[in-house]
């Protein structure tokens, strides 16, 4: 199984200034790393420079398993590296089942349809992410909790070995945020590598190896949430004084602001 | 499939009603349904499977069901260019003002791409370059029709609103290598479509390339608009009407709904254009006005719908 690794990576928009610069970092195997940092810090700017993206500049290097990223033909980096933007563009008249096997497209020719194997993938995964009653529905009709899991399972029927994801858990309630997470434990138990950006700490703290702490487009921590979770530097990250604290027994974090009384 | 079927059965009812209608009704002799009538039913199929091809990739790559093959400056570069031949070469009308609108349709299609820029440019860019083009197109042929003799301008006027009218089979011969060239590119990566309509970042993310795809899917578009432009003028409102309604009905998925929409191009077209030949008889009115009639108000329908946020993306 293949890990990424970032050697002094910096990465932004053309004519503009590095969004994130001088990233070093290494997921490995089996992993879940957390991406954190305050709104504009570069979590998103700094997956999208993974992906390496022809409409981003980005400067370092990106290694899949040793490989430089750059030299892998897309068919390559699409079967080993799958990436969920944070709002991804509904595809306009498009069902959820559709949707989902969108992602079988780098297994297949350019016109071909969908084989049995694509639709099996497909409904294993619409299965795990608790879509598969919505399968003929429009993606456009759906609330944005839904969206977001049509997106996560057309990602997830890619059969990536490393996951990139922006916010995984934007507009999730408690159940389907928590089903996310162990869905990505699984993924990480058959040794898939997942790399997630999030402001949900205390949903998904708890299932991190390692978190990396953005601000500003540089990387301020980077360890085991323990190291990285301390309240003076989340306080001093975020602007805002924070309270963390952490749960021995569920293994759980809990951020609030304000300090505690 | 349902609409595959109906679809043929109409396109089939559609060839057998135009072979028996025109001045001369059922009792025309076999020549003129050769020669006459199926040639241009032959026209109206390869027109119609074009325009509403280059209309379902365009909006699909665009992600904007408001595109139409004529978005990218199409008509206007056709316009200024076959307009200018009628008006300035005597003589040369008909065959030279087609290839001529043709080429003026490829040549505004690249200056709108060019102008919309070469990166990652989203579909709104290329759509208010297209509409700039078109207005500037739109000008210069008023100003040539103002400056045209009187029987010229009744030549450019004509030219415009598009016709399949009687001319054997060499405008079908004319557009015959375009609708093939930009079908053939178009059918082998309606699945890469499917991701260009998901969004640049997914398709890449998934192994497309997505400058290269998009510059190939807009040159197919404007092959097959420009071919058909040239061949029987701008004829409006296929291209965006056929995909549309069949997005409706079949889905979005590309690679159904591009072949259906060759077909559903081609029944709209054949069908108005017996509605052409009947409407007015002896006479016949231009194809154009006939599908700006269907057309129109649906569009102004689709306007009225999308008030409500339910039918457009981006």
């Amino acid at each position: 199984m293949p890990e990424l690794t970032l050697k002094g990576f910096s990465a932004g928009y053309p004519g503009r200034a590095a969004a994130v610069s001088d990233v070093d970092f290494t997921l490995r195997s089996g992993e879940i790393w957390g991406l954190l940092g305050p709104n504009g810090a570069g979590k998103s700017t700094l997956l999208k420079g993974i992906m390496g993206f022809p409409w981003l500049w980005s400067s370092g290097a990106v290694l899949v398993d040793g490989m430089p990223m750059k030299r892998l033909t897309g068919l390559e980096r699409a079967s080993l590296v799958g990436y969920l933007p944070q709002e991804p563009p509904v595809p306009q008249g498009m069902n959820v089942r559709e949707t989902v096997l969108l992602g079988r497209h780098p297994f297949r020719s350019p016109w071909s349809t969908d084989s049995a194997q694509d639709r099996e993938v497909s409904l294993k995964v619409m299965e795990q992410c608790e879509i598969l009653h919505l399968a003929d529905r429009l993606v456009s009709n759906l609330s944005g909790g839904e969206k977001r899991l049509v997106f996560l399972a057309s990602v997830l029927t890619q059969k990536p070995s490393v996951l990139l994801l922006d916010e995984p858990g934007g507009g999730l309630d408690y159940r389907h945020t928590a089903m996310l997470w162990e869905i990505l434990e699984g993924l990480a138990g058959e040794g898939v590598s997942v790399f997630a950006s999030t402001h949900g700490l205390s949903m998904s703290g708890e299932h991190f190896s390692g978190a990396l702490l953005l601000s500003g487009g540089r990387c301020i921590a980077s360890g085991t949430p323990g190291e990285v979770f301390s309240p003076e530097l989340m306080s001093r990250v975020y602007g805002i004084p924070l309270s963390v604290t952490h749960d021995g027994g569920t293994g759980g974090w809990l951020v609030t602001a304000g300090r505690p009384r | 499939m349902n609409v595959l079927r109906r679809l043929l059965l109409l396109l089939l009812l559609g060839v057998l009603v135009s072979a028996v209608t025109g001045p001369m009704g059922p009792d025309a002799p076999l020549g003129v349904v050769l020669s006459l009538r199926l040639s241009r039913t032959a026209l109206a199929v390869l027109a119609g499977a074009s325009l509403a091809v280059a209309g379902a990739v365009l909006q699909s790559v665009l992600r904007n069901v408001l595109a139409t093959p004529y978005t990218l400056g199409v008509s206007a570069g056709a316009g200024v260019t076959a307009g200018a031949v009628i008006l300035f070469s005597a003589g040369l009308s008909g065959y030279w003002a087609g290839l001529a609108g043709t080429a003026g349709a490829l040549v505004a299609t690249a200056l709108v791409a060019s102008l919309a820029g070469r990166g990652r440019s989203d579909g709104s860019t290329l759509i208010l370059a297209g509409v700039t083009v078109n207005v500037l197109g739109a000008s210069l042929l008023l100003l040539m029709e103002y400056l045209s003799p009187a029987s010229r301008l009744m030549e450019i006027v004509r030219w415009m609103m598009g016709d399949l009218a009687a001319a054997g089979y060499s405008r079908v011969f004319f557009l015959l290598p375009f609708s093939v060239l930009g079908m053939l590119l178009i059918l082998t990566r309606t699945g890469t479509l499917n991701q260009m309509l998901a969004g640049e970042e997914l398709a890449e993310t998934r192994g497309v390339n997505t400058r290269r795809e998009r510059a190939v899917m807009l040159t197919a578009s404007a092959i097959l608009a420009g071919g058909t432009v040239g061949a029987v003028g701008p004829v409006g409102f296929v291209g965006l009407v056929v995909p549309h309604i069949l997005r409706r009905i079949a889905g979005g998925d590309c690679r159904k709904l591009v072949p259906l929409s060759a077909l559903g191009g081609a029944v709209l077209l054949v069908w108005s254009d017996i509605l052409s030949r009947v409407a007015v008889s002896p006479g016949e009115l231009p194809i154009g006005i006939i599908t700006a009639l269907v057309g129109g108000p649906y569009f102004l329908r689709l306007l009225a719908g999308s008030r409500s946020g339910t039918d457009l993306t981006d």
